[in-house]
């Protein structure tokens, strides 16, 4: 191919800290020309309480999608599956969540040790569903790589059709027992407790004017926060966190120093599907339940990979990837609800163009 | 058991390829076998036949084979070419690939955690570190580094270093001096040597006159098959014809 002769280009790359000055001035004024065009549209305290609110909003979702994202990740990363039933895996978790919640909830109401304490009733039967459908999905995962993934390892259509098939019929299987996603479940309808029943966090803070805050959100940012640290920790500390991490960059090495890698294979799978089924359940309380949200999460599983650049192999990119699609989600909630279910494609679009590797991506 | 390992007649395909056509060798215990040949003669494949990464579809890979004397009864030794990698290789096999292939987003010393295997060392893991740090003494200095930080010859001592972290008889060692400088090389050998007396070398070697002072025996690969082998370094150092056709580049 010839090469053109580009004078601006070639100035750039001769002069990396120019290119810099200049692209951050370029994304300095894009976020002036935003905030002008919210004040203008808002006024000035419709437009920071609104930012505060798409904050607290985008950050609990952007914890969540990390949780969900990093399963898929780790799978991605380590055994080379690209899990298209991963969405269907969240989407089973919060129907899990969704049923332990209650199940727990009635049988400890029929137990009677709680009495009317219904906050420590709800607490317990938080924990349960949390635990319980991560349990759930990681034998559903786990199952699912023993006896049909482990054969296909190294053909990736064959994966990719066996992993699609999944999300199928777990959709259709989900969508035989609770109906279609016209429909979401959430907990307190069905909850027994009271006359509209209760969920141990459901009040408000409440600011005055449109700043009020589910309280529940703010204690999704902690939990993601919470767990997402246990993680990094548990990579960094375990042997078997350094197995995988040392596994996503080289697993036939992993495995001709002594490891056996089938058997990480399955226990990361187990990871990444209790992770799905984790973030789904705690996500109950807020989205609901609903048949529709695998095809869906599995999109923004996508984008976040692809946005974060952790198809480089890097994990942080996931936590980034996550974080600019949650934010950008509920900022455009706030701002502009038209965008919101298009602003994680555009992003993706204005990444590939800019940074092909994505953001931490080369 | 005379041999530590044997390998009789394995024939090997990757994909559709015929890549080792029939190849045998006794790799004798307590002693450095080189195995020589230009590039693509199949002596990395051979190395990864042994550690079950390509298994052969033909022929038997024996583990502690061959009588010592007429009184050895337990001299029939283990075809392992069957087994999955990770249960050869904890026969006490120790792997060191030929790109090195460190972990590079893990430091040096989780490089280390993760190659010691389950029940892979008997004895006490900081005294193995010592016996690791007397040999490459420069790796205390980078021990807490991430090992894509470290030059080409540290990374090279990380991949010795880990093939270390378990009582392995065996030490399959692939190119450790490509790319190193002279000087790095040759200090790179005498550590090589020095492993001599702790464990069984089998050893790929492009350059075969840096190690000709290393081995005791050798064999000649070209084009997936064993042309020559002997017990002799500097019979084969002084045969001109011999080296000119299968080892060196021809003027």
């Amino acid at each position: 191919m010839e090469k053109v002769i580009n004078p601006i280009r070639d100035y750039l790359d001769e002069n990396p800290r120019t290119r810099k000055i200049l692209s951050i001035m370029s994304i300095v004024a894009v976020v002036v020309i935003l905030v002008v065009v919210g004040i203008y549209s808002y006024s000035l305290k419709g437009f920071v309480d609104r930012t505060i609110l798409s904050i607290v909003d985008g950050l609990a979702l952007s914890m969540l999608l990390f949780l969900m994202v990093s399963g898929f990740f780790l799978i991605f990363g380590l055994c080379d599956v690209i899990n298209f039933a991963h969405g269907a895996f969240f989407m089973l978790g919060g129907f899990m969540g969704f049923t332990i919640y209650l199940g727990t909830e009635s049988f400890l109401l029929d137990l009677g040790i709680f009495g009317t304490n219904y906050f420590v009733l709800s607490i317990v039967s938080f924990i349960a569903s949390a635990i319980g459908s991560m349990a759930v999905l990681a034998i559903v995962g786990g199952g699912i790589e023993f006896f049909t993934v482990r054969r296909l390892y190294g053909n990736a259509i064959a994966q990719i059709l066996l992993t699609v098939g999944f999300m199928v019929i777990i959709t259709k299987v989900a969508e035989i027992i609770w109906g279609s996603s016209v429909i979401s479940y959430f907990i307190t309808p069905f909850s027994q407790i009271g006359e509209s029943g209760y969920f141990f966090i459901s009040g408000v803070f409440n600011f005055g004017g449109i700043l009020i805050f589910q309280i529940y959100r703010v204690f999704l940012i902690f939990l993601g926060l919470a767990i997402a640290a246990v993680m990094f920790v548990a990579f960094r500390k375990t042997r078997i966190g350094l197995q995988i991490q040392a596994g996503i960059e080289d697993s036939e090495m992993v495995e001709a120093l002594g490891t056996d890698i089938k058997k990480l294979f399955t226990i990361v799978f187990m990871l990444g599907a209790g992770l799905a089924g984790l973030s789904g359940a705690v996500l109950v309380p807020w989205i609901g339940a609903n048949t529709g949200h695998g095809l869906t999460y599995l999109i923004f599983a996508f984008v976040i990979v692809v946005v974060g650049g952790a198809h480089y192999g890097r994990f942080e990119g996931t936590f980034f990837g996550a974080l600019i699609v949650g934010l950008a989600m509920k900022f455009c909630a706030y701002f502009a609800p038209a965008l919101e279910n298009i602003i994680v494609f555009i992003i993706m679009a204005i990444v590939l163009i800019l940074k092909p590797g994505g953001l931490t991506g080369s | 058991m005379k041999n530590l390992l044997e390998i009789q007649d394995a024939h090997v395909y990757i994909g559709s390829f015929y890549i080792l056509q029939g190849i045998s060798l006794v790799v004798p215990k307590g002693e450095v076998t080189l195995l020589l040949g230009r590039n693509g003669s199949g002596k990395t494949t051979t190395m990864k036949t042994i550690l079950g990464i390509y298994p052969p579809r033909e022929g038997k890979i024996i583990w502690r084979g061959g009588a010592e004397d007429e009184q050895d009864n337990d001299s029939q030794g283990e075809d392992i070419s069957k087994l999955p990698t990770h249960k050869i290789v904890a026969k006490g096999i120790g792997y060191v690939p030929d790109t090195r292939r460190i972990f590079g987003s893990l430091t040096v010393e989780q490089n280390l955690i993760v190659s010691r295997r389950k029940g892979g060392l008997k004895g006490d893991v900081q005294d193995r570190l010592d016996f690791i740090f007397d040999l490459f003494p420069d790796m205390r200095k980078f021990y807490k580094q991430k090992a894509k930080s470290l030059s080409g010859g540290q990374q090279q001592m990380l991949a010795v270093a880990r093939a270390l972290m378990n009582d392995n008889d065996l030490l399959l060692i692939d190119e450790p001096t490509e790319g190193l400088s002279p000087l790095l090389a040759k200090n790179l050998i005498s550590a090589l040597d020095k492993l001599k007396e702790i464990a069984t070398i089998l050893l790929v070697e492009q350059n075969f006159r840096t190690v000709s002072k290393l081995g005791d025996n050798y064999y000649i690969f070209d084009n997936g098959k064993i042309v020559h082998q002997g017990n002799n370094m500097d019979e084969l150092v002084a045969d001109k014809a011999l080296v000119a056709q299968y080892l060196g580049v021809s003027i």
